[in-house]
């Protein structure tokens, strides 16, 4: 699949091995991190964007999303767009996104791949409008299943070549590789993935240790190609299909490089950049008091009126 | 052969809700024990799959309040099997096919599919229809069992191929969405197989791929047979039994008749019948 859809330097892809909103509550380092490759993107600009090489289609739809043009100089608010299919779209989930999400510089909703009978725009309208789009974590067989079965999986193709971000944690980070360990019917195994990264990914390599020694057997065997080992809080960063960056939102925590080599295994231990000693993130994390206030209105408003009463499930 | 093999032959049989059931009748049990009547058990073993709604924790609870007094009720769970909490975890296959009943609850039938297609649950249905385990549900639950149906979703309806056990097209929620039975009537019209439609409330009891009967709990419930005529539709009224709460009049010729609700039963002993369950709590 990867051959046919060719990226650019614009793609991004943001693959957790846990942490996050779900995780890591007290915690935004990963989420802001998230927020700043899609502040980067947003800065840019509808106009702007649709000139950069990849990217031209998408200028109209911003335009006819994100209310009236605004000038270059302007950075308008990323949009980003949960999915919780993973998980069976809980609400505990959605809530912790919206928890985490509500005040800061963006305009944050999910996609219920249950309740699809609330959508009153195009799925791929919605998903072809964000910044970011965050993949929860979950169980990985039922995830690909039920994108395949909406045909999600080829708009989320389109929007990684147009240069929405795609961020994931767990089953929405494994997701993105040739391969991952799933647990999705109880115990680890290696599962397909969609294939836009090379190689295998393995998570919670620190916080479910069982799956590490199912995922060196696979490499080991060929079952998987080789890849990356993710604690929880490491993320990995890949501009197209390169490795650029890897962060973390944990002191401590790490990663590694696994391949198989004349049927050896050869590691790597790999260091990331610890998240919040750079202080880029922090510019992104609040919106004015004003604007909270008035979002918490909002919230409380399409509580009041059902699920029905917003067009996408916005708290 | 070992004896546990020799499986008493048993007419396949569907029950398809337009809507109705445990989800969205907490005042009535008419429906619910329709089926369960049809499965000649004591003591049915009933497991539930709420796969559409995402195995929502609401639906499974309220599974739980109307079955567990008088089945061995289970449920099975597609997305918390990794922490296990999915209910049953070991075999799934060989757990529904020991069942009486499977019971499909309501959501969105397209993720259903494709997660029970990631789980192999296709072919395991498949085979507990043809053993004659009785399967039902209602909206998503029923949709599924047909060759063809009309899921609304997208901002658009689409037309979502089925398991095919059935084959014709369905139609749900036939009274309570106007614009999803005008809908079908296009869809039909423009060479979708012939089907069934049914309101809420009302339930299609197929033995085999043929209608046996239809049923409804309340006095208005209707369903139809629609078939192309004439670059239009007819819609074929079929007769629908409206079940009487009063269980001298219930399910006359039944083959598991509901007892008296006002007779003392022991518990675990009796087959289930009107009145004899607690009222579930409201939707959460």
């Amino acid at each position: 699949m990867s051959t046919l859809e060719a990226p650019t330097e614009q793609s991004l892809i943001f693959a957790m091995g846990g942490g996050g909103f779900t995780m890591e509550p007290s915690n935004p380092l990963l989420d802001d991190f998230v927020l700043s490759l899609a502040s980067a993107r947003a800065r840019l600009g509808p106009s702007d964007a649709a000139d950069a090489p990849g990217t031209a289609p998408e200028g109209a739809l911003h335009a006819s999303t994100a209310g009236p043009a605004r000038t270059s100089t302007t950075t308008r608010e990323p949009r980003i767009l949960f999915l919780p299919t993973a998980s069976g779209d809980t609400a505990a989930q959605i809530a912790a996104f919206h928890a985490r999400f509500a005040d800061r510089h963006c305009v944050a909703e999910h996609l219920s791949l249950f309740r699809l009978h609330e959508l009153r725009r195009p799925l791929e309208e919605i998903v072809l409008s964000q910044d970011v789009l965050y993949v929860g974590g979950g169980s990985m067989r039922n995830l690909l299943a039920i994108w395949r079965a909406h045909d999600l999986d080829r708009l989320l193709i389109c929007a990684w070549r147009r240069g929405i971000v795609l961020a994931g944690i767990s089953a929405g980070a494994m997701c993105w590789f040739e391969g991952g360990i799933t647990r999705s019917s109880g115990p680890p195994e290696p599962l397909s993935g969609l294939g836009l990264l090379e190689g295998s990914l393995t998570v919670h390599a620190d916080g479910e240790p069982e799956r590490l020694p199912v995922w060196l057997a696979a490499v080991r065997d060929g079952v998987l190609p080789g890849g990356w080992s993710l604690d929880d809080g490491v993320g990995l960063l890949f501009t197209g299909t390169r490795l650029r960056r890897i962060v973390s939102s944990r002191p401590g925590a790490s990663a590694q490089r696994v391949d198989q080599v004349a049927g050896e295994l050869v590691r790597n231990r790999l260091a990331p950049e610890l998240l919040g000693e750079t202080g880029a993130p922090g510019l992104h994390s609040s919106v004015d008091e004003d604007v909270q206030e008035l979002r918490r209105v909002q919230r409380l408003r399409r509580t009041i009126s059902g699920p029905r009463g917003g067009r996408l499930g916005r708290y | 052969m070992r004896p546990s093999r020799r499986v008493p032959r048993r007419t396949p049989q569907i029950v398809a809700l337009g809507g109705g059931g445990f989800s969205m009748e907490k005042d009535s049990s008419l429906l619910d024990d329709y089926i369960l009547s049809l499965t000649c058990a004591e003591r049915p073993r009933v497991c539930f799959l709420p796969t559409a709604s995402g195995d929502a924790d609401h639906y499974v609870v309220r599974f739980y309040r109307r079955f567990s007094a008088h089945c061995d009720a289970s449920h099975v769970s597609l997305f918390r099997r990794d922490q296990g909490v999915g209910g049953v975890e070991d075999d799934l296959a060989t757990h529904l096919l020991a069942q009486d009943l499977i019971y499909v609850g309501g959501g969105n039938v397209v993720s259903m599919l494709g997660a029970w297609r990631a789980h192999g649950l296709d072919s395991v249905l498949r085979r507990a229809w043809r053993r004659g385990i009785v399967l039902c549900g209602p909206s998503a639950g029923s949709l599924c069992w047909f060759a063809e149906s009309l899921s609304a979703f997208h901002g658009a309806p689409r037309r979502v191929r089925g398991l095919g056990l059935l084959p014709y097209s369905n139609c749900v929620h036939y009274d309570a969405e106007p614009a999803r039975r005008a809908e079908y009537h296009r869809f039909v019209a423009a060479g979708m197989r012939p089907g069934f439609a049914a309101d809420d409330g009302v339930a299609l009891h197929f033995r085999g791929t043929l209608l046996e009967r239809a049923v409804s709990s309340r006095r208005d419930g209707r369903a139809y047979r629609v078939e192309p005529a004439c670059d239009s539709v007819v819609e074929v009224p079929l007769e629908v039994t409206h079940l009487d709460p009063d269980p001298n009049l219930a399910l006359a010729g039944g083959v598991n008749p509901a007892p008296d609700s006002s007779e003392a039963v022991a518990p675990g002993s009796a087959p289930p019948g009107p009145g004899a369950r607690e009222p579930i709590g409201a939707a959460a």
